[in-house]
């Protein structure tokens, strides 16, 4: 009897989020890969029938490069930004209490802004006649003739921008618990403070670093506004052509398509961290196993 | 030590790009120029230009903003806050999907998700407009605000509320009295989180609005897009800032101040 | 057997493959300071936990007041518990942490006020009612939870290692104040601890549990004299654990060949036959270590053995001493007075004499190994 009302009681309070994920998440992410499977009706709609032609031309060179720019794109971004925040998490895992909350504080304080409104601050400040423009230009570093705005570089840089919060706050998180005595032996035993930094904090933040990656890595995959508003035409990400043929083409199928190619790419990254994480900690497990029942052995002898 | 100083020059110019886009927006909603590209003198104009009655699109997305958030917020925090409860209590195979079902919205890119719903509702023939932008919120809300409230319910002390039993309490007694007052601040947090993605998203809710149904972010969108009128964005995210920098210091205020009761509140 | 105050009758509790209560049976008077002694993992835990509500025994009932109160939820008995960690509820002041139950009772405000008031005087907390729990130290949070738990008079307490989480001094300090107010309210006390000096101190009856069975149900003073197994001799205080097997039986005495020495007198108050296989328990404080032999008028009547002296180590209170008595490895304790040290130190190697009273060796009946 006991075991009925605490299995109601579970269910009451797992439905409701349950069943609100499923009909809402879940069936969508069905309906998108089913409707790959069909071919686009001229009225914009979905003909019935089973086809692969979708996959067929999403298969023709012009989309590999563009998914091609978009995962290389991605991991420049993740890359830069993690670089960015080890220092960065070092610097206030090291301060006082009170300047940590301040500094945190300040990292997180754009967050609060419109995401498109700082997007387009960006567009200003590399607008040909914008202020980076001229600096760069006047100590040499560029020519007068070189766009910053509407390239690569430019979705790049905002990418970094953009993301870079969400890199320095999980790091930031893990250095916070890192005890920084470790490095002062480690210097004490001779080692360099870069041998130090590298040999002994980054391992000890690997898990904050591990989901940085993600945090970042992710939406970059997704993005659309950054590519929309300060790429160009030649530096389409993948974003922008699930909206084109989402919307000015009506294509479904073909936007369907590509969602299912995203997902692709952000799912089997994922799945690799997942996997490498699973066998770092099986090996840790066994690891310790080895090491406490040699304990114990030795301690019997 | 010179590494530590190192890193904080890093700190210092990494805080410097955080900051340089959000003072061009600041400066330039006082800049006379219509381009903002170089500085044509000070102005109010664009403050002016914000209220005045051309501009009432601005105002009404504004409201339409902050009504979607208010009810995903809602409604995300009553969902999420039961599922955390049930993550945190049971652990069988029902949690273990649950679980995923909460977690992968959060590994999903945002335009994934934005597709999929509008091709729900397009197979599903609803149209799209304010509704359909607040399921939208609040199935990606519920994920942030679980996660929240779970985080804080992985500190609580289940001897509390045996405690409580143990006292003469009820189930729901004890839910109201003890549980929800300790998940409160959880509860809260997961709840401005959720209150922020939905004010400030813009990818998923462009792929389920519908005619007349433009929130702010898709306002200024459109005016980035296809009007003119970018010096007024700047005064309004100016406006934005200062009211959500005088929001957190007084949340931070009020939340360094203990209440210090004197008088007696059982009666 | 049902009139009498809180009764265990066969209670059986099972978690999984472990049998964490076994069987147990016992009696716990009313007004009683009641303590359950054993080490972590023997099942005083659960105990406590299935007169609480908290959990469900496998088979056996549980009657308090002649009144079967098995599955009765825990907000249904009037048996509250103070929480190893306190568990007072941290959003609450301490007095709304204190009022909990008589609002609970729908007990008017005049009256909750008075009752509130009057144990808050109690604890010595009446000008701290209205801090939060963090705002408090260890033994301050420790007393609120004690009078959250007495308010409205329960039939029983139940304390589960509640001075576990306590420094030694505060402990020491606490204690006397259990005992006070235990004194003071008059209420049944069951107490879980694995520290046997707590129990020693306090309670009226201990029951000390090994694997989930009671090994022993007595009062303190039995309990360490007169330990009923193995378990308890060595659980409870420190001592020397002699294997054996009794020789011959000379009128209220029997003697016993061990493996290191030849004859050990001891007292026979089990009336133990020849041929038994005993363990005996000489507690280190008993045991005299002399450089020269006992005085001769004592030599027949007790054990006095030859020993070399291993390790020595100053203790404070008295120092302990390490020795080696023909294999058998002995431990003694020497007070520190003027009295004892009338004679010359003794030091490392340093062959002396081990002695004691036939009557200071308490033998418990072993199986054969």
């Amino acid at each position: 009897m006991v075991g009925v009302r605490n299995k109601l009681r579970e269910v009451g309070l797992t439905m409701p989020s349950f069943l609100w994920l499923s009909f809402f998440f879940v069936v969508p992410t069905v309906i998108v890969l089913s409707i790959a499977f069909h071919a686009a009706s001229p009225d914009g709609g979905i003909a019935p029938g089973f086809t692969l032609a979708t996959w067929r031309s999403i298969s023709n060179p012009n989309y590999p490069a563009i998914v091609w720019r978009t995962i290389w794109i991605s991991a420049l971004t993740t890359f830069f930004c993690v670089i960015l925040s080890l220092p960065c998490a070092y610097a206030i895992a090291r301060m006082t209490t009170k300047w940590r909350a301040a500094v945190a504080g300040l990292i997180m304080l754009p967050f609060w802004t419109s995401f498109i409104v700082r997007v387009f601050a960006w567009r200003t400040l590399l607008n040909p006649e914008g202020f980076l423009q001229g600096l760069l230009s006047s100590i040499g570093i560029i020519d007068q003739s070189v766009s910053l705005n509407y390239n690569s570089g430019a979705i790049l840089v905002v990418s970094v921008y953009s993301f870079l919060p969400f890199a320095i706050m999980p790091i930031y998180a893990a250095a916070e618990k890192f005890d920084f005595s470790l490095l002062e032996a480690a210097r004490d035993l001779g080692a360099r403070s870069f041998f130090a930094f590298r040999k002994i904090f980054l391992p000890g933040v690997r898990r904050g670093v591990i989901s940085a990656v993600l945090m970042v890595f992710i939406p970059a995959i997704g993005s659309y506004v950054i590519p929309d508003l300060v790429g160009g035409t030649d530096s389409e990400l993948i974003g922008n052509k699930i909206y084109q043929r989402t919307f000015p083409d009506r294509n479904l199928p073909h936007a369907s398509a590509l969602a299912g190619l995203t997902a692709v790419a952000v799912l089997l990254p994922l799945g690799c961290v997942a996997w490498w994480m699973k066998r770092q900690d099986e090996r840790e497990a066994k690891r310790l196993a080895e090491a406490t029942s040699r304990r114990i052995s030795g301690g019997a002898a | 030590m010179k590494k530590s100083a190192f890193c904080i020059v890093i700190l210092a110019l990494v805080l410097v790009f955080l900051y340089l886009p959000i003072f061009v927006l600041v400066g330039n909603s006082f800049n006379a120029a219509k381009f903002g590209g170089e500085w044509a003198g000070f102005t109010f104009d664009w403050y002016a230009a914000l209220f005045s009655p051309r501009n009432r699109e601005i105002w009404m997305s504004f409201k339409r903003s902050l009504l979607v958030a208010a009810i995903a917020t809602v409604v995300s925090c009553v969902l999420g806050t039961t599922a955390a409860m049930a993550l945190n209590k049971w652990k069988g195979r029902l949690q273990t999907v649950h679980f995923g079902l909460i977690y992968t919205p959060l590994v999903v890119p945002e335009i994934l998700m934005g597709i999929s719903l509008l091709m729900m509702f397009a197979s599903l023939k609803i149209p799209c407009g304010l509704l359909t932008i607040i399921i939208a919120h609040i199935t990606f809300c519920i994920s942030y605000v679980t996660m929240t409230v779970l985080a804080r319910l992985q500190d609580f002390d289940d001897r509390i509320t045996e405690a409580a039993y143990d006292l003469g309490a009820g189930g729901l007694y004890t839910f109201f009295h003890v549980t929800l007052p300790i998940l409160m601040p959880g509860i809260v947090a997961g709840g401005l989180l959720a209150f922020t993605l939905s004010i400030d998203d813009f990818v998923i809710t462009f792929f389920v609005t519908g005619p007349g149904a433009d929130t702010l972010p898709l306002k200024i969108y459109s005016m980035i897009k296809h009007s003119r009128q970018m010096p007024v964005i700047n005064s309004l995210s100016t406006i934005m800032l200062v009211l959500t920098c005088l929001l957190v210091g007084v949340s931070r205020i009020v939340a360094n101040h203990r209440p210090h009761r004197h008088l007696k509140t059982t009666k | 057997m049902k009139d009498d105050f809180l009764v265990f009758d066969h209670v059986t509790k099972r978690f999984g493959a472990l049998t964490a209560v076994n069987d147990v049976s016992l009696t716990v008077n009313r007004g009683e300071f009641f303590s359950l002694l054993g080490p972590s993992g023997c099942g005083k835990t659960t105990l406590l936990r299935m007169l609480g509500g908290f959990e469900r025994p496998d088979s056996g009932r549980i009657y308090l007041e002649g009144k079967d109160i098995t599955d009765l939820p825990p907000n249904r008995r009037r048996v509250h518990t103070v929480f190893q960690n306190y568990a007072l509820f941290p959003t609450m002041t301490i007095w709304d942490n204190i009022a909990f139950s008589l609002k609970l009772a729908h007990m008017d405000g005049k009256e909750i006020e008075e009752k509130v008031e009057e144990i808050l005087e109690m604890i010595q907390m009446s000008d701290q009612a209205w801090k939060y729990p963090s705002q408090l130290s260890g033994g301050q949070k420790q007393r609120v939870a004690i009078a959250r738990a007495l308010v409205d008079r329960p039939q029983v307490l139940l304390l589960d290692e509640p001075l576990a989480a306590l420094d030694l001094k505060l402990r020491q300090h606490m204690l006397l104040e259990l005992d006070t107010i235990h004194d003071q309210v008059g209420i049944t006390f069951l107490y879980v601890t694995h520290d046997q000096g707590e129990a020693m101190s306090l309670s009226d009856r201990i029951a000390v549990i090994n694997r989930g069975k009671i090994e022993q149900l007595d009062g303190p003073a039995k309990i360490y004299e007169a330990p009923a197994s193995r378990f308890v001799a060595s659980f409870i205080g420190d001592t020397n654990f002699i294997s054996g097997e009794i020789v011959s039986v000379e009128g209220d005495y029997c003697f016993i060949k061990t493996d290191g020495f030849a004859q050990i007198k001891a007292f026979n108050d089990k009336n133990l036959a020849t041929g038994q296989r005993v363990g005996l328990s000489v507690r280190p404080e008993k045991i005299r270590v002399t450089l020269s032999p006992p005085p001769p008028e004592k030599g027949a009547a007790i054990n006095v053995f030859p020993s070399t002296v291993k390790d020595i180590v100053y203790q404070g209170v008295y120092t302990k001493y390490w020795l080696d008595a023909n294999g058998v490895r002995i431990s003694a304790l020497k007070p520190h007075s003027r009295f004892l040290l009338d004679q010359e130190a003794i030091t490392w190697n340093d062959k002396v004499f081990v002695w004691w009273h036939p009557d200071d060796g308490y033998m418990v009946e072993e199986d054969d190994v």
